[in-house]
């Protein structure tokens, strides 16, 4: 495997993994800006544009066709949030020319279709086209919606809502139903210029071999915009609530859910992750072998820390005349580990699951992409075995430090309408 | 014991396949370049599995509903301790799973897989239940089941199968309900252990950064040879007609969702894979997003990104099935009526037919890139009665012809039901 990251630009950065047991390649653009509540919406539905049309391929239907004829590639675009920044960009991937059974030169088309979709869009006169982009504002609108249908993701969309109330990071990445209504096609089509102009531009190429056409091709088109790229902060650590916040939703649901927040201003990021992981990440962790299976409390009860903000997260389903109890519970699981009662088994467990994730990547072209682009945003680009290097000299003191640095912010009921009453 | 070497002729990919002398059906694919291991031992044991017997037996068993992923809980506890804290120690990510036709316990790691592999061998064979532990055991799964009756996605596909099934348990949620539950003991547990969970009628499946010889060589020193009893599942009569044509139910849904489906004859063997991969063109050429109608109805607003279609097929049934979200399904389902009338009267576009071959083709390539996926395509093909490969053989014989006659002969008006669910 041979890993290079080159600067292609200011602030446009161009890295390929070439590995040749793969038999397919895959590309990523990403555009990298402060998450706004005034321009969340108008961001994504300009970058959702990209995948729908461009100027040679001016629908849907002729842009599908064209993926399909060539063996299923896939072109789509994305819009998440990291902490307080909107990452929103283009994937696709096609299988490698010398599996294609006529011949055809399956990397030229695809790069081709990438390039007119970033930079031919399907705009005329300062907006995109009406019918598609009508089309795209609809879907977007109807992601938004569709959030409720995942109960426990909805809920951990709320938790964050009341855990960095004030802040970027409290937005949701694609902006609310009200702000993406009110974008029309002139605005998704000016902010999407924006984006190409002012934002950090990561690209990301995975393959069997190396293609001097993709960066060049990305080099010659950026040539031609006029870029003044803003600075963009990865980690801002939240503030923790001087009182512990509460907030609650009613719906028609069988099972409660409950998201607790907790919030760190700890420096040590691998410390603190090896907390999440002795505490709810695994099926071993403490939250998992006394919360759910010893104590039945939770039917699921997990960690996540994000550590661009410095909180951790701790997701629930649980029924109504539970929730003191399991509240109580974690709680409790948590001063075990400030206590120091972290067994040896449980620290060695935790070091093997970085040991087992850490190694695997390299198995699939989204998990090299999805590693260093990782690294890159937290400033320090080290190899994976690095990085495990650097877990596995955690000692059980720097896990009690860490832990004693969280503290209790907020908590997200979901409760079911009869038990609310 | 004879090694067979299958081979794609079309990838030139290859794998392993070992019948046991313990009777187990082995398969092993090595992949060179790649770290991980992807494990899975399964029997084909789901949960439509509720009537069986041995060859002995008279009478058949019936069993409660769900007990087969009742069963899978329990086995993750043996006598000594729970089989995560072992998986713990080599590493690997232990986890299972119960569909409607199978039970597979699986690990995935990136070292020491042969230790996590004896865990994987030692603990499916050895079955420990108590009524305490059943009883405990009971509250998890009932919780499961309750969080399970908020996904809504899962709601909207089971109360379809409820409009399309009369008798067949496809109808029924993998986990039972809570009451079925309830008349699970740890007799009963044993009994279907001991039917199901014969290595006669179990696969193991593993790919990745492996040796052949050391896995086999780990497999003799585990298996336990068992007699082939003579298994016999049988399902209940199932007429070819729907129950109903319509289902609708209220929710807390931010978008109304849809599942609309078209109850075909079941099949099995080579005759369901080639099935399968017909009915899939037939889906593509119905409603892919190169499509008139899908372009119409998005041109519309009643579709959006979210509409698809799949094959849902497996012992006793088979149904193509188009989902998505919209507030005026009813719209769509006369659509995908009318579209199908059009593919009849005027047949298939030949250039249309071998880009979407291609397109399967494309996709069938790309699985082979991934060692999660090899794993579960090699025991999920052996289950069904195909080779690992045989879908890209099938796709290079398929025709337009049968294609249409597919649609002809199982897209029947009668025979397509839908449920909705909107919001409050």
């Amino acid at each position: 495997m041979k890993y290079k990251r080159t600067e292609l630009a200011d602030n446009i950065g161009y890295s390929s993994v070439i590995d040749e047991k793969f038999k397919t390649s895959f590309l990523t653009v990403r555009f990298i800006t402060v998450l706004d509540k005034n321009t969340a919406s108008a961001n994504a539905l300009g970058i959702s544009s990209l995948s729908t049309s461009s100027k040679r391929y001016e629908t849907i239907a002729k842009l599908n066709e064209k993926l399909s004829a060539l063996y299923g590639a896939s072109l789509s675009t994305f819009t998440r949030k990291r902490g307080d920044v909107q990452i929103l960009g283009m994937s696709s991937s096609w299988i490698n020319s010398r599996f294609a059974i006529d011949g055809e030169d399956l990397d030229g088309e695809m790069l081709e279709i990438v390039r007119g979709c970033i930079f031919e869009p399907n705009a005329h006169g300062g907006q995109f086209e009406a019918d598609t982009f009508r089309i795209t504002k609809k879907d977007l609108i109807d992601r938004i919606d569709a959030e409720l249908n995942n109960k426990r993701g909805y809920a951990v969309s709320r938790a964050s809502e009341t855990a960095f109330i004030g802040e970027p990071a409290e937005n949701a990445c694609c902006g609310s139903k009200e702000s993406a209504e009110a974008v029309s096609a002139a605005e998704a089509f000016a902010a999407y210029r924006k984006l190409l102009e002012t934002s950090h531009i990561e690209i990301f190429y995975v393959s069997s071999e190396d293609n001097s056409r993709i960066p060049e091709m990305f080099r010659s088109s950026f040539a031609d915009i006029e870029r003044a790229a803003e600075k963009v902060e990865f980690e801002n650590l939240s503030p923790v609530k001087a009182e512990i916040a509460e907030k609650r939703d009613e719906f028609n649901v069988n099972q409660c859910k409950m998201v607790m927040s907790f919030k760190s201003d700890c420096k040590d990021e691998y410390a603190l992750r090896l907390v999440s992981t002795i505490l709810g990440e695994t099926p071993v962790s403490k939250l998992f072998v006394n919360v759910r299976e010893k104590l039945s409390l939770c039917y699921y009860c997990a960690c996540r820390l994000i550590s661009s903000k410095g909180t951790l997260m701790i997701d629930s389903g649980v029924e109504k005349n539970n929730i003191g109890k399991a509240k109580d519970e974690i709680q409790a699981q948590l001063d075990e580990i400030c206590r120091g009662n972290i067994t040896d088994d449980e620290l060695q467990s935790a070091f093997l699951t970085f040991g087992n994730s850490l190694s695997q990547i390299g198995d699939t072209p989204s998990s090299y992409e999805g590693y260093y682009f990782e690294r890159f945003c937290s400033g320090n680009i080290i190899s994976p075995a690095e990085h495990l290097e650097k877990y596995l000299s955690v000692t059980k003191e720097r896990i009690v430090e860490a832990a004693k640095t969280l503290k209790p912010d907020s908590v997200y009921l979901m409760l079911s309408k009869e038990e609310a009453e | 014991m004879e090694r067979n070497i299958l081979t794609s002729s079309r990838t030139g990919d290859s794998c392993i396949h070992v019948k046991h002398s313990s009777g187990l059906d082995i398969y092993i694919c090595e992949m060179p370049g790649f770290s991980s291991v992807e494990a899975l031992f399964g029997t084909k044991y789901g949960s439509v599995n509720t009537m069986f017997k041995m060859k002995e037996d008279k009478e058949y068993t019936v069993v409660p509903e769900g007990i087969a992923h009742f069963l899978e809980h329990k086995l993750f506890e043996n006598e000594d301790c729970d089989v995560f804290e072992l998986y713990a120690k080599t590493g690997a990510n232990g986890n299972a799973f119960t569909s409607f036709d199978k039970t597979c316990y699986l690990f995935n790691c990136s070292g020491n897989y042969q230790e996590s592999l004896k865990i994987l061998l030692d603990f499916v064979q050895k079955p420990y239940f108590t009524q305490a532990t059943v009883d405990k055991e009971q509250g998890i799964i009932g919780q499961e089941i309750k969080m399970t009756n908020d996904n809504l996605e899962w709601r909207v596909f089971f109360n379809m199968l409820r409009c399309m099934y009369h008798n067949h348990p496809v109808k029924i949620d993998i986990a039972g309900t809570v009451e079925s539950i309830a008349k699970i003991d740890a007799d009963l547990l044993y009994k279907c252990y001991y039917t199901f969970y014969n290595l006669n009628n179990m696969t193991l499946s593993i790919a990745g950064n492996i040796s052949a010889d050391e896995v086999l060589a780990i497999c003799d020193e585990c298996l336990r040879p068992c007699e082939d009893k003579g298994l016999e599942t049988v399902f209940p009569d199932e007429p070819e007609s729907v129950v109903e044509p319509e289902i609708y139910e209220i929710q807390p849904v931010g978008a109304s969702i849809f599942h609309i489906g078209y109850k075909c004859r079941p099949c099995s063997g080579q005759e369901r894979l080639r099935k399968s991969m017909t009915a899939s063109a037939a889906i593509s050429l119905i409603s892919d997003a190169s499509t008139e109608m899908y372009k119409k109805l998005l041109d519309d607003g009643v579709i959006n990104s979210s509409f698809g279609g799949e094959v849902f097929a497996g012992d006793g049934y088979f149904s193509v099935i188009f989902s998505g979200e919209s507030d005026s399904p009813e719209i769509i389902r006369d659509s995908i009526r009318e579209e199908i009338g059009r593919l009849l009267r005027e047949g298939i576009n030949e250039k249309d037919f071998q880009r979407i071959r291609k397109s399967a083709y494309g996709m069938a390539v790309r699985e082979l890139n991934n060692v999660e996926v090899v794993a579960n395509l090699m025991i999920n093909s052996h289950m069904d009665g195909v080779g690992p490969y045989d879908s890209i053989e099938a796709l290079s014989e398929m025709t337009s012809q049968d294609v249409l006659d597919f649609i002809r002969n199982e897209l029947e008006p009668d025979k397509l039901v839908m449920s909705v669910i909107k919001g409050e």
